[in-house]
């Protein structure tokens, strides 16, 4: 039983990491379906990647710095 | 050619890393407790695997139509890929410490030390949940390259010939592999993933690339470009 959990754990694991940065990458790539399945317009296809791409890195720079203000706070 | 040297790669290098982490736990589980159980451990990890790939693999290149594939494959590699990338550009910023295999290689080994009295089959155990996990990323990482761009025996040659590599590598050094710039290697195939399903999951949407394959090209300078950037924003000193 412990095995499947841990299995079903890792399997959940492999696409979700943080479930807001997840949840957020869901949204753009829902956004992206809607407009571009409407507008096949092939260009569009390279602001969906900046989208996901600018979303990397607000989410890195989030957790670096949610992380940094946790190290503070337990050093006090 | 360049799709199938794309699947190749990406196949190849997921599957190294995930192959080094595996070695190290059943490195440790070896030396610790004898070879015998650790190795019937890691062969039911493999053909369990094999059976995986076998059977996925199997039934989405025949069953799901290509667009829904592309659509499905595509919105989860980008979803395992920036979470690759997430981890690595946290890594190489200094936020989060970088796997040590050494320490895994320890932690491990002590673990089993602390358990020594228990029956032999703690050692098969731990060698066929360490090869069956690890291995779980590189069955996606096989399926989803592989599947999508219909280049199945191209990905599992990929990563068989990885785990052979690692595999002869860990039986001549005997030792984990802790050489291998892991991080790299991650930080490169999350780069490399994510390009790859930001493409199908557009081409699942209905949309054609500008330049087809060649836009995967761009798509890794744009995500290359954008964990640069997040790296160097980490990095950078808090205003006083």
């Amino acid at each position: 039983m412990k095995f499947v959990r841990a299995a079903a754990e890792e399997v959940i694991g492999l696409f979700v990491g943080d479930w807001s940065q997840t949840a957020i990458t869901v949204v753009l790539l829902a956004a992206g379906w809607l407009v571009l399945s409407r507008l096949h317009v092939s260009g569009l296809s390279f602001l969906l990647a900046l989208a996901l791409a600018v979303q990397l890195v607000f989410a890195t720079v989030a957790e670096a710095r949610r992380a940094r203000r946790k190290e503070a706070t337990s050093q006090r | 050619m360049y799709a199938q040297l794309l699947t190749f790669g990406a196949a190849f290098l997921g599957s190294a890393v995930e192959s080094v982490e595996a070695l190290t736990i059943v490195l440790a589980v070896g030396l610790t407790r004898g070879w015998r159980a650790p190795l019937y451990g890691t062969v039911t990890a493999l053909v369990l695997l094999g059976l995986l790939v076998a059977f996925f693999g199997q039934l989405i290149v025949t069953r799901v139509p290509d667009l829904t594939l592309k659509l499905i494959i595509g919105t989860l590699l980008v979803l395992f890929g920036l979470r690759w990338l997430h981890k690595a550009v946290l890594r190489s910023a200094g936020v989060v410490a970088m796997h040590d295999e050494d320490r895994a290689f320890q932690a491990t080994v002590s673990s089993l030390q602390e358990r020594r009295q228990a029956r032999d089959w703690v050692g098969f155990t731990l060698a066929l949940k360490g090869v069956f996990l690890e291995g779980l990323e590189v069955v996606f990482i096989v399926i989803a390259v592989g599947g999508t761009s219909r280049g199945l025996g191209v990905a599992v040659a990929g990563g068989i010939l990885a785990m052979i590599v690692v595999a002869a590598i860990g039986l001549v050094v005997r030792k984990p592999l802790a050489m291998v710039p892991e991080n790299t290697l991650k930080y490169a195939v999350g780069v490399v993933l994510t390009s790859i399903g930001t493409f199908w999951a557009a081409e699942g949407m209905g949309v054609a690339w500008p330049l087809d394959f060649v836009s995967i090209a761009i798509l890794l300078a744009v995500y290359l470009a954008a964990s640069r950037a997040a790296i160097a924003l980490i990095r950078r000193p808090a205003p006083a």
